[in-house]
């Protein structure tokens, strides 16, 4: 895991939201290289850059303004060239039928948004290493769910 | 038995009128008969009579004749030679007649010529005689011996006119005789179908009688009914109106006519005129509906706008079918009621429901949007309050560490209310999908929900076997989670909490607690637990949001999750019950219609 | 028209190996999954191209002796799950035997090299292979637990939860309905 930094990029219109997500990667262990994005629009745009530097992790609010997450997911499932990121929703509260539709619609992880520091390392933590786990055990990536 | 069927038929009266004329037939040919009789007997009684005269005249010629010749012989005047004359050629004229009357009969016939032969013989020995006086006195011998053979032809035909006379006598006593046999049964006959036409005639007078009565009783029902009918119509506010479908003549009730805000039958009942009272935009559906219903000989209940005479709106319902009289014709009957206050209020209850609705739907998004926009800035304090803690807890004196865990309980609380809220109005969304789930997933869901719990607890579940069942699954879930956490959150503290879970089919009628007009059957689902329970009394006061009966400091806890319970059960149609003893435990029932 | 496949990763690595070492005119000999000998010396260009070209297929030349040994561990456990006469044997035996070393050590290896613990490798195969037969074949829960020698469907689920937060039922139902919706495009 050491080789490579992993690269995060997180979409989300809460600047707070923001700072707390990069100052828990910057707390982890783990080497990892984060970039924010305020919204839907700005996200989409970078990706859709073609040399743009593909994420391993993409972590998606859903309230965002201009796009919000659902249509972002929804355009990058759409891109093959995006196959390869791990899609996680990175919410506040959902009812369970939206959880299942997010996942329905493609996305591979959904995080609840914990209320306190400590979980959220913990949860990002286990996000990134269960990805990269998947990542090196050549496991199939369509069946990668999973719920924090 | 027969005769009183006979008596009570229609054909009755038919077949005594029929009888009757058969029976004035009868007796016309019977007294025809005897009329002609009757005739024929004077008739021959007049023929007789001719006979018998034409006869004697006949003698009394021949005697004349004889007078003369005696005269002649006497005197030898020729005066007395006219007589004698005059008389032959009446003889001849005379006998003539007799022959012709008595052509008819053979017996006659041969004394006919009998009696010809002696008229012959005595003319010639007249007029022999005559010759003979002419020349010779009376004394001659020759002349008396003619004169005697002449009185004895005389005599024999006197003879035979008697026996002529006789015959005839006779012939008509016979005809008489049988004319009278036949005529004697003639007043029988008549006097006997006479009675029996009286008889007749006096039965069908009964009976004919008997059913003016009864036409007049009825007539007399039908008028009250009629009546009856009208006033029905004024206090029914309804009119009713009859088609003849052969002879397209319609009939408007009066108070048909009283709808339209006019005078009973002040205009002519026709379809047109009706159509000019419908409101403009309803008219061609009216049109093509009556077309239909002439078609159909039905019409279900079809309702339209008119403009009464004093211009006002109103609102008819018109229903018709086809009825068939006894006469065989086909009239369509219709009844039209002024529905308008029904319309209205309809129509106005609609519109208070559609307010109603948006008014929920108001309130419901409001309070998802407000729990769900609430949770944001909470999650925030919370979050940077544990930093906080993280960072800077070493930094903190005593009473900032204090007011932190304060602050962390006062947050931690207000988020499981909102959390809660925010369950409670994901239950009243108004989009609801049933799906067919299977009840034993979604209890399995419901414990892994509440494992980790479970596990500290050392709780035991057992559960029967649930059915598949139309519900909406994740609100299913919710209830059982919320029920199993219940019981887990109000357990003994030195018990380990045991649920039990119980489903049975059940009957609504055979349930207690069931209201009685509801659907039939229902699954019973019931949790047990041994926890700490609660007084009977509070049964139907736990499920009322925000009401609990613990303060916060004994249990944790919103009021909120029974009352999700019981939305949950009610979106499903269905009923929760509670019920508990201080102590040993409770009992929640659910019923679930199938 | 649409068609299911099912992928055979190791048929698919070893041809598409065999491909390469053809193509670099590489005299070779297969010794064992993952491990070939190759019969001459390779100039260190080639040998770059051939690991660049390998890569691309996400196929890596392991150099490090630790990592092949993991490599072996992850490989013995991928097999001994899919086995279905390994599935009652006790693991930590298996390993030890198959790959001669004591349990204790390959464990301490494999946390070392990938931050992780051979317990939970297992779990995460285990479950990936749950998964696997949720998705492809027709199989209850109750033959998916069994197959896998769980001593219930509830142990499978709370295992199956645990590691992804979503119930196996759950997974299922999302796996269907994103099913309907590829077929309806």
């Amino acid at each position: 895991m050491d080789k490579d930094y992993i690269h995060i990029i997180l979409a989300d219109d809460d600047e707070d939201d923001r700072m707390l997500f990069t100052d828990a990667f910057g707390e982890l262990r783990i080497n990892t290289k984060v970039n924010t994005f305020n919204d839907g629009v700005e996200l989409m745009d970078y990706l859709n850059t073609p040399d743009a530097i593909l994420p391993n992790v993409l972590f998606l609010d859903l309230n965002m303004p201009k796009k919000n997450g659902i249509e972002c997911l929804y355009e990058i499932k759409q891109n093959s060239r995006f196959n390869d990121i791990a899609i996680a929703i990175f919410s506040t509260s959902s009812s369970e039928e939206h959880i299942e539709e997010t996942f329905v619609q493609g996305a591979n992880i959904y995080i609840k948004k914990p209320s306190d520091f400590t979980t959220l390392k913990k949860v990002l933590s286990d996000v990134v290493t269960i990805n990269w786990q998947y990542h090196t055990s050549g496991l199939n990536r369509d069946n990668f769910l999973l719920r924090l | 038995m027969k005769i009183k069927r006979i008596y009570k038929s229609t054909m009755f009266l038919k077949s005594i009128f029929v009888v009757s004329i058969f029976a004035i037939f009868f007796i016309s040919a019977v007294t025809y008969k005897h009329i002609n009789i009757l005739n024929n007997s004077s008739k021959w009684v007049n023929h007789s009579y001719d006979v018998n005269l034409e006869l004697e005249r006949l003698f009394s010629y021949l005697k004349d004749s004889e007078t003369g010749q005696r005269g002649f012989l006497i005197t030898k005047d020729s005066s007395f030679l006219k007589p004698y004359i005059e008389s032959k050629e009446k003889i001849i004229k005379s006998f003539a007649l007799v022959k012709v009357y008595t052509k008819s009969n053979p017996d006659q016939e041969q004394n006919i010529r009998k009696l010809e032969f002696y008229l012959s013989k005595k003319q010639n020995y007249l007029s022999a005689s005559m010759q003979l006086a002419h020349t010779k006195p009376v004394t001659d011998h020759a002349l008396k011996e003619k004169l005697v053979i002449g009185k004895i032809t005389m005599d024999s035909i006197r003879i035979q006119i008697n026996e002529m006379i006789l015959l005839e006598k006779n012939l008509l006593k016979n005809r008489e005789i049988s004319y009278t046999d036949t005529i004697k049964v003639t007043p029988v006959f008549v006097y006997i179908t006479l009675l029996i036409t009286l008889v007749l005639i006096s039965i069908s007078y009964v009976r004919i009688s008997k059913d003016l009565d009864k036409l007049k009783m009825s007539n007399n029902s039908l008028a009250v009914m009629n009546e009856s009918n009208n006033l029905a119509e004024i206090v029914g506010n309804f009119g009713s109106w009859q088609l003849n479908v052969d002879s397209k003549e319609y009939t408007f009730s009066d108070n048909s006519y009283r709808l339209l805000g006019f005078q009973p039958q002040s205009f002519f009942a026709s379809q047109e005129n009706f159509l000019n009272h419908i409101h403009t935009e309803d008219r061609s559906s009216f049109s093509t509906a009556n077309e239909q219903m002439l078609l159909d000989g039905y019409l279900a209940p079809f309702t339209y706008r008119i403009i009464r005479e004093d211009k006002k709106v109103r609102y008819f319902r018109t229903t018709a079918r086809i009825v068939t009289n006894k006469s065989g014709d086909e009239i369509l009957i219709g009844t039209t009621s002024d529905v308008t206050d029904e319309v209205l209020v309809s129509l106005s209850l609609e519109q208070q429901n559609l307010e109603l609705e948006a008014s929920n739907k108001e309130l419901s998004a409001f309070n998802y949007v407000a729990s769900h926009d609430l949770q944001e800035p909470l999650r925030k304090i919370q979050t940077f309050v544990s930093r906080l803690s993280d960072k800077e807890y070493n930094n903190l004196s005593q009473s900032g560490k204090e007011f932190m865990g304060r602050i962390n309980n006062s947050v931690e609380r207000m988020r499981i209310l909102i959390d809660d809220l925010l369950q409670y109005s994901r239950t009243t969304k108004i989009e609801k999908v049933f799906e067919e789930s299977d009840l034993n997933e979604l209890l399995e869901n419901a414990k892994s929900d509440t494992q980790q719990t479970i596990d500290e607890k050392k709780a035991i579940i057992q559960s029967e076997k649930l059915p598949q069942m139309m519900v909406i699954p994740f609100q299913i879930q919710q209830l059982f989670a919320n029920l199993i956490g219940n019981s887990l959150k109000y357990s003994k503290d030195s018990v380990a909490p045991q649920i039990k879970i119980t489903c049975s089919k059940v009957i609504a009628e055979e349930e207690d607690q069931v209201p009685k007009n509801t659907k039939e059957k229902f699954y019973k689902i019931t949790f047990i637990d041994n926890g700490i329970g609660f007084e009977q009394e509070y049964a139907e006061k736990i499920f009322i949001l925000f009401n609990r009966l613990h303060n916060k400091n004994e249990y944790a806890g919103t009021g909120i999750g029974l009352a999700i319970c019981k939305k949950i059960v009610e979106n499903h149609k269905g009923f929760i019950f509670a019920a508990a003893k201080p102590d040993v435990g409770a009992t929640f029932t659910i019923y679930l219609p199938e | 028209m649409k068609i299911y496949v099912k992928f055979d990763f190791n048929s698919v690595c070893r041809k598409v190996l065999e491909e390469k070492l053809i193509k670099y005119n590489v005299k070779y000999r297969v010794l064992g999954f993952g491990e070939i000998d190759i019969l001459e010396k390779i100039d260190s260009a080639v040998l770059k191209s051939f690991t660049e070209e390998l890569k691309e297929y996400g196929i890596d030349i392991i150099e490090n002796q630790k990592t092949v040994l993991v490599q072996k561990i992850k490989d013995t456990i991928v097999e001994m799950i899919h086995n279905s006469d390994l599935v009652n044997v006790k693991s930590s035996v298996y390993l030890a035997e198959k790959l001669s070393h004591s349990y204790g050590y390959l464990s301490n290896l494999f946390s070392d090299v990938t931050y992780t613990s051979i317990e939970n490798y297992i779990i995460m195969q285990k479950i990936e292979f749950a998964k696997q037969l949720i998705v492809s074949t027709d199989l209850s829960l109750t033959e998916i637990a069994f197959q896998l020698n769980y001593s219930s469907v509830a142990h499978l689920s709370t295992q199956f939860k645990n590691a992804t937060g979503i119930t196996p039922s759950g997974f299922q139902r999302i796996i269907t309905k994103r099913r309907e919706i590829a077929n309806k495009k």
